[in-house]
């Protein structure tokens, strides 16, 4: 048998609330790529950053060339020689393209001087032993570079001596299919100098080209590890979805006629010609992958980020949304992704968390009345059985799903005629989770119309009524709730042409 | 809601007044058991009669300094608005006689420097700290520019010198209540109501706890720093009035540099965070009425001045360690908590 060059056993790691990677073993041999797949959330970017000491495992064992690297720090790792490629690599702008190859790693000369030569011969004879030379030049700055070309500076961070194990995460995103096929000649390469390589892609078409095994990965679980030669794309759908739906959660329909928000043609930065509806007690579920501009899309629509083109309109009539103060004055009510930075004032209270947004509402003559404060918010924390010890507790004592809670408590006491849910069960444990869906559900019942952004597919399928998928900025048309699988939904996601 | 166990009396205390506020409360204690055995002159009634006066000046820019800093913002320039307002506030008393007028135009001057510190803050995005430190260079040579020759200007009106050493209930031996220290009394109470019962206030507390969270619950963030910065630029304003009243002299600066330190210092030892979002005009208060003791005690002990300046910037470096260290705390005990709570 073959010496494995990286080998991860039972390797376990945790979060408040979540379990991020569970039992996980695999293993690398010299020579051989293994492609990681699974949906957003199941476990690859924590098995990265876990590798290249970004984060520090729970349980389990990694070794590198059979030396354990278990519980090293980034900087450790590396040496070590794992190497990962990042997704967006941190470029410094103002910095050549060799001294950023370098950077934290300068050659030094006596005093303390950097040996730029050095370096400089060190970076030509990288470019060129990986056949980059022609694309890149050593001596422009970071700013001046293309998203490939900064993909090419990563690339190079990685491969500089030492390097045992590559990984790459997502690598063609920002590259055109000239520059795929580029990398798989060097990831090729790579393999023909035994070297060990991961392949972190949601593109299966290119995993399927350049991997000799996959592994997919679902809630932080291997659900199997395959040999690509003998699967298929539409078997790895398969493996990556199928999970139960949540147990016993169903929806009844509360579709009503009056169309609450209608955009037709909306362009922005982010997106092209998005056009959809939501009617009063109705659930619009948004699915795609990460960064397909969801989010954005939700930002726009709430006049946190301008529109270019397009209309919107608001129960019939032609809205101009350009602040956040407009759409809350438009009975618009959005509930962020992100609760710890744009949801909550963490260092704040319950109750001034809650009533934030309704506070002109609550004042006379700009005076707000505690009473008045504590009669329209202590209802909504108690119907969300919010667990504090009291409305003045700071939210930041709270737990995830408590905190969450709050921020939906907000918009409860706003009374919306359209709510925007960005992830709305993020970090948040099982229990929460089915009170976060139960008051969902009767929002819309009570007429509310709703925008339910999430990557939980199980999530999606048992609140929405209807459901798009965003790709690369454009909309699919939506799929009522009963045609609706998970698999079309996530080849939809992914842009395959994956038959349903 | 969970059942809360029976509470101790300190910690009933301790709950009413606010921890940080007791502990300000308990170093004033101290501070005042330590000077008072060195020198009996501390509970002079002459001597409490300066130490009201002298807090007036600061106090007035450390309540608009509050705003500012609990907003997670800063501003430098208040010691130059200050100069600036003392400046046209003699001017104008002197060339028209108008008491009211001298008032109103040393108020006017600084709400309006105030508001061009707002602009550039929010419109060239300079950060504030840059911002206001620049315009407090730029506002002292204007100070000097609109004094007659660059030199103070006296002012000989007795009515207007009241505001600087009037008092109330003067009796025999009692040396009475400053009226620049009833001023300040008034100002903290319209200011400590406004922070804590109205919109503006709140949201001032929300955006410097997280200012994009606030933005996304509604508050427009430029406007409520064109209205902040004007606050504390009139309050700094009304300061430099009652500089120009104890002196009978518009001082372009003589009497107004430094300021921004102090008020800076008590603003954070008065339990406000680096990091914005928290802080009271009451903790800011106390936290003057202590840096006036400390500063009194230290001139009855006959520490030199240069020491006092050494344990000035000592002072602000600790207020704000304070709150850093509480910040640490609070956060690894959240850490903990999830720790054990989490899956």
């Amino acid at each position: 048998m073959k010496n494995n060059i990286l080998d991860i056993k039972a390797v376990g790691k945790s979060f408040p609330g979540v379990r991020a990677l569970q039992n996980l073993s695999m293993a690398v041999a010299p020579g051989e790529v293994v492609a990681f797949v699974g949906e957003n959330g199941a476990g690859k970017s924590t098995l990265l950053k876990i590798l290249s000491g970004d984060y520090q495992l729970d349980q389990g064992q990694i070794l590198l060339d059979g030396v354990e690297v278990s519980h090293a720090s980034p900087l450790a790792a590396r040496n070590a020689g794992f190497r990962l490629v990042r997704q967006e690599p941190e470029i410094v702008p103002d910095i050549s393209v060799a001294e950023n190859i370098f950077v934290g790693e300068y050659p030094s000369r006596s005093f303390g001087r950097v040996d730029f030569t050095a370096m400089r011969a060190e970076v030509t004879d990288l470019l060129q032993r990986y056949g980059f030379a022609d694309l890149i030049d050593i001596s422009a700055t970071g700013r001046s570079l293309s998203p490939a070309q900064m993909h090419v500076v990563e690339i190079m961070r990685a491969l500089k001596p030492g390097v045992k194990v590559v990984a790459f995460d997502e690598p063609t995103s920002s590259l055109t299919s000239d520059e795929v096929a580029r990398l798989f000649d060097l990831i090729r390469k790579l393999k023909s100098e035994g070297l060990g390589i991961i392949y972190v892609s949601h593109r299966l078409q290119e995993v399927m080209a350049i991997s000799d095994r996959v592994i997919v990965l679902k809630d932080g679980q291997q659900t199997s590890n395959l040999v690509t030669a003998d699967t298929t794309e539409d078997e790895i759908v398969r493996l990556m979805v199928g999970r139960e739906l949540i147990h016993g959660f169903k929806r009844e329909e509360t579709t009503r006629d009056e169309v609450v928000l209608e955009v037709e043609g909306l362009s922005s930065r982010w997106h092209r010609d998005i056009s959809f509806k939501i009617r009063a007690g109705e659930i619009l579920g948004f699915a795609g992958l990460v960064g397909a501009g969801r989010t954005e899309l939700a930002k726009v629509i709430f006049g946190e980020y301008r529109r270019n083109g397009g209309e919107v309109k608001l129960l019939g009539r032609d809205s101009d949304i350009r602040s956040p103060a407009e759409a809350i004055r438009a009975n618009i009510g959005f509930a962020p992704e992100n609760r710890k930075a744009e949801g909550l004032i963490l260092v704040r209270s319950v109750i001034e968390n809650a009533a934030m947004a309704v506070y002109s509402r609550l004042a006379r003559w700009g005076v707000l009345r505690t009473g008045q404060m504590v009669e329209a918010v202590g209802p909504v924390i108690r119907q969300l059985e919010v667990k504090t010890p009291s409305l003045s507790q700071e939210v930041g004592k709270l737990s995830g799903g408590n905190q969450q809670k709050v921020v939906l408590a907000r918009w409860l006491a706003a009374g919306p005629r359209l709510l925007i849910l960005d992830e709305p069960t993020r970090a948040v444990d099982v229990g929460a989770k089915a009170e976060i869906y139960r008051l969902i559900d009767r929002l819309a019942k009570d007429g509310m119309a709703i925008m339910l952004v999430s990557s939980e597919m199980p999530e999606l399928m048992a609140l929405s009524d209807r459901i798009v998928v965003m790709q690369d900025g454009r909309l699919s048309p939506p799929i009522e709730k009963q045609d609706a699988t998970e698999e079309a939904i996530v080849a939809l996601a992914l842009g395959a042409g994956v038959a349903a | 809601m969970t059942t809360r166990s029976p509470e101790s009396a300190l910690s009933r205390l301790t709950r009413f007044v606010g921890a940080e506020n007791l502990s300000l409360i308990i170093a004033l204690i101290l501070l005042v058991l330590a000077v008072s055995s060195q020198t009996e002159f501390l509970f002079s009634s002459r001597n409490l009669f300066n130490i009201g006066q002298n807090m007036a000046v600061v106090g007035l820019i450390a309540v608009g300094m509050t705003l500012v800093i609990v907003s997670n913002g800063l501003d430098i320039s208040v010691g130059s608005i200050a100069g600036c307002a003392s400046v046209v506030c003699a001017l104008i008393v002197t060339g028209s006689g108008s008491v009211p007028g001298g008032l109103a135009g040393g108020i006017a001057i600084g709400a309006v420097l105030g508001l061009v510190n707002a602009l550039i803050i929010n419109y060239l995005r300079v950060n504030a700290v840059v911002a206001t430190l620049a315009t407090m260079s730029a506002f002292r040579g204007i100070a000097f520019l609109i004094a007659p020759d660059g030199r103070p200007v006296g002012v000989l009106d007795p009515t207007f010198a009241l505001l600087g050493s009037g008092r109330f209930l003067q009796t025999g031996s009692f040396p009475g209540i400053p009226i620049a220290f009833t001023i300040l009394v008034g100002v903290a109470i319209v200011g400590s109501f406004v922070m804590s019962s109205t919109v503006f206030g709140r949201s001032i507390y929300s955006m410097g706890g997280n200012p994009a969270a606030a933005r996304l619950a509604g508050i427009n963030l430029n406007r409520m720093r064109l209205w902040i910065y004007a606050i504390s630029g009139a309050l700094s304003g009304l300061a430099g009035v009652i500089v120009t009243a104890r002196t009978s002299s518009g001082q372009p600066a003589s009497g107004t540099q430094g300021l921004e330190l102090e008020a800076i210092t008590a603003v954070f030892l008065g339990g406000a965070l680096l990091a914005g979002g928290k802080g009271t005009i009451v903790g800011s208060m106390l936290a003057v009425l202590l840096l006036a003791v400390l500063s009194n005690g230290m001139n009855l002990l006959g520490i030199p001045t240069f020491y006092q300046l050494v344990a000035k910037g000592l002072l602000l470096v600790l207020a704000v360690a304070i709150g850093q260290w509480r910040m640490a705390t609070a956060e690894k005990r959240q850490a903990k908590l999830a720790a054990s709570g989490g899956a």
